[in-house]
């Protein structure tokens, strides 16, 4: 009995072994890398965001405005385009793993996503390995493109160098912001937030302002302390937070302190529905597509499919899913369609006009051309274009 | 020295303690008789703060409030300590009871697992979004006013309230504890679970209690957290529930003094460090004092050493 449980055990290693080496000597990614596809079956494209955790809402907004693009593409192409959907819930690890999983799809020939900064790096080797393309609507660290992952990653947002300056020229030459005065800059411990305060702290010291540089947890809902620290001499406090709701909450309290410095949102915080306090100024690289008139049957289009609220996050998914179908559709000339095609295609895409207000065409590096951030200002709840 | 400075980073370690306190009181409780670590309780918090958030709703919400803001707070109290407390009775009948004689591990991660679930089911039924409160739109907007002390400081309603209540609570919590009956079978379980069921109290009564003030101190945390910081999201209960786990440790894990102790000991530490050092390094100052007082008191500051017999 137990010399034939020993056998047993031994055939079962046997075949575990088996199946392994099987495995590794022919990674499904590589495979999937160079093989070309029929477009008459249907098109492919990946899409990883927060769809859970605590982005969930910003995640799902994003994936609603890229399915929505896609169920309008297909209702009027006779090349379908499909969403594959994996959650990273805003954490590398699970940005990694859920890419690798697009990778080994042989049928995704492009992604769309991931959404932050950090797990942009973390996914960019397995998609460089899978020769697949994907493209960002919301990560906006500067040193993403350009480097080792040219040709593969794409974003049509404009990155912090372009916020940074920005924010930080209009606080000179506007909110008397001068030499010798004071600034205080407070990130939420997050890359994109982090890496867009040194930005921001490196423009204004080098003008000779005073920034005191402070950091809370993106959790974190008593800022009281820190508010206490405003003191008279700070004009304004700036606020690279990824989310809206935290700025919110910091403006409140220093109203409910009686402080008098402006406060100066980044990209993140641009939510109409979520950060109101008034007076406080907002960067962003767009408008919020619910206040444009011109987008006004997209919007209600959108709304159809997805009923409830949408934030600034989404809009840029629906302008890379048009690029990804434009980009399908050339590759797709020929009846099939490689990943690399795709790759190749997408640095061709222009598009004249988008629902965020400005062209598409991306350089080379895989940056949006001529992008430009712009200054808002609360007013009564709206968002008032000033700069 | 900047009296300003100083008195609002007082008043805001205070307040923010005390919610730390109120959460970390229902970790003491549970171990204190089960000499269970219940990690889901910081989620049972995140219920009750979404008990206020509906009864806010239900009264027209944070704009259109259609009752006077006193009776709204009344009301969000009521329900979110009753809620509360029925989910921390619910949790200790469906989860913990049939570990009760397991090994320790398993109920710890039955903890674990209860507070995913929570966690996961409140983003399910109530989405990922972030709600708020927003009691600085309340027709009598309690976050936003207050009173100017003589040093210029401004002291919130809201956070009149927090403390004013954390003391009313930990009060009746103590004469509860002290004065009444089952109070003084809680503390006999506490010290001897075997015996004390051996002198005829009825230990299940005793531990189903025990979840229900706990968790409805929790659902009270809650709404307090709701007034002065606003926002409400179904993962809000796992920051708020390792600080208090925190505080609990370092007012020594077992003891209802050193519940309150510890969770001031840690608003004050990080309003203090947030005022005077920086914020970047709040974090590090609070865990920087567990492992002090780990060193010097391992059973906490005001704990009791465990005894073995051999």
């Amino acid at each position: 009995m137990v010399r034939r449980v020993g056998w047993i055990a031994i055939a079962a290693s046997a075949a575990v072994l088996a199946i392994v080496s099987a495995a590794s000597a022919r990674p499904a990614a590589s495979a999937a890398a160079s093989a070309s596809a029929s477009c008459s079956k249907g098109v492919s494209i990946g899409m990883q965001a927060p769809i859970t955790g605590p982005a969930g809402s910003i995640g799902s907004d994003q994936l609603h405005w890229a399915q929505f693009y896609f169920t309008q593409w297909n209702k009027k192409s006779k090349i379908k385009i499909h969403v594959v959907q994996e959650d990273t819930q805003l954490d590398p690890s699970k940005a990694s793993t859920t890419a690798q999983a697009l990778a080994s799809n042989a049928s995704v020939m492009g992604v769309i996503g991931p959404a932050g900064s950090d797990e942009v790096q973390a996914v960019a080797p397995i998609f460089k390995k899978a020769g697949l393309a994907f493209a960002s609507g919301s990560a906006t660290r500067v040193s993403l493109t350009g480097g080792a992952w040219k040709g593969y990653f794409f974003r049509d947002v404009p990155n912090d160098g372009v916020q940074g300056p920005t924010d930080a020229n209009y606080m000179m030459a506007h909110l008397g912001v001068t030499s010798g005065s004071k600034v205080m800059v407070v990130d939420d411990q997050e890359s994109y937030s982090t890496g867009l305060a040194d930005i921001v702290q490196q423009a204004l010291t080098a003008k000779g302002v005073t920034v005191d540089r402070e950091s809370v947890s993106q959790k974190a809902t008593d800022f009281s302390s820190l508010v206490a620290k405003i003191d008279s001499s700070t004009k304004v406090v700036f606020l690279p937070f990824q989310l809206a709701s935290e700025a919110q909450l910091f403006a409140q309290q220093m109203q409910a302190q009686g402080k008098t410095a402006v406060a100066f949102g980044s990209d993140g915080t641009f939510d109409s529905s979520k950060f109101t306090v008034n007076g406080s100024l907002i960067s962003f690289f767009a408008p919020d597509v619910t206040t444009v008139p011109a987008d006004a049957a997209i919007v209600t289009s959108f709304h159809k499919q997805f009923p409830g609220a949408t934030s600034p996050f989404g809009a840029p998914n629906y302008v890379l899913a048009q690029m990804y179908a434009s980009a399908i559709t050339t590759a797709c000339k020929d009846g099939k369609i490689s990943r690399a095609e795709v790759r190749k295609d997408v640095l061709k895409v222009s598009l004249k006009s988008t629902i965020l207000g400005g062209p598409l065409k991306l350089t080379a590096n895989g940056d949006v051309a001529g992008a430009e951030f712009h200054i808002f200002k609360i007013e009564n709840g709206q968002y008032v274009t000033i700069a | 020295m900047n009296w300003n400075l100083f008195v609002t980073e007082l008043v805001a370690g205070i307040s923010h303690g005390s919610v730390y306190a109120l959460i970390a009181l229902g970790y003491s409780m549970v171990y204190g008789i089960l000499k269970l670590l219940n990690f889901a309780h910081g989620d049972v918090y995140m219920v009750g703060s979404f008990i206020g958030y509906g009864i806010l709703g239900v009264f027209g919400g944070a704009q259109n409030l259609s009752i006077p803001v006193w009776a709204l707070l009344t009301l969000m109290f009521l329900a979110a300590m009753l809620g509360g407390g029925l989910l921390g009775v619910m949790i200790e009948r469906f989860a913990y009871r049939r570990l009760r004689n397991a090994p320790r591990i398993a109920p710890l991660i039955t903890a674990l697992g209860v507070s995913f679930f929570l966690e996961n089911a409140a983003q399910l039924v109530l989405g990922a979004q972030y709600q708020s409160y927003n009691s600085f739109s309340w027709r009598s907007p309690i976050a936003l006013k207050g009173f100017t002390l003589p040093s210029q400081a401004r002291i919130s309603y809201a956070e009149v309230i927090i403390i004013v209540g954390t003391i009313v609570l930990v009060v009746a919590l103590t004469l509860f504890v002290q004065r009444t009956q089952l109070g003084k079978a809680m503390r006999a379980t506490s010290f001897d679970r075997e015996a004390a069921a051996m002198m005829g109290i009825d230990v299940d009564r005793v531990i189903v209690a025990t979840f229900f003030i706990g968790s409805a101190l929790a659902g009270a945390a809650g709404i307090f957290n709701g007034i002065e910081y606003q926002q409400v999201w179904p993962y809000m209960g796992f920051t708020a529930g390792l600080y208090a786990f925190i505080a609990a440790v370092v007012g020594g894990i077992g003891s209802l003094p050193g519940a309150v102790l510890g969770g001031l000991t840690i608003g004050l530490a990080q309003s203090f460090s947030i005022g005077y050092i920086s914020s970047t390094f709040s974090d590090a100052v609070v865990f920087a004092i567990l492992i002090a007082v780990m060193i010097v008191r391992p059973s906490g500051l005001l704990g009791r050493a465990a005894v073995s017999k051999v």
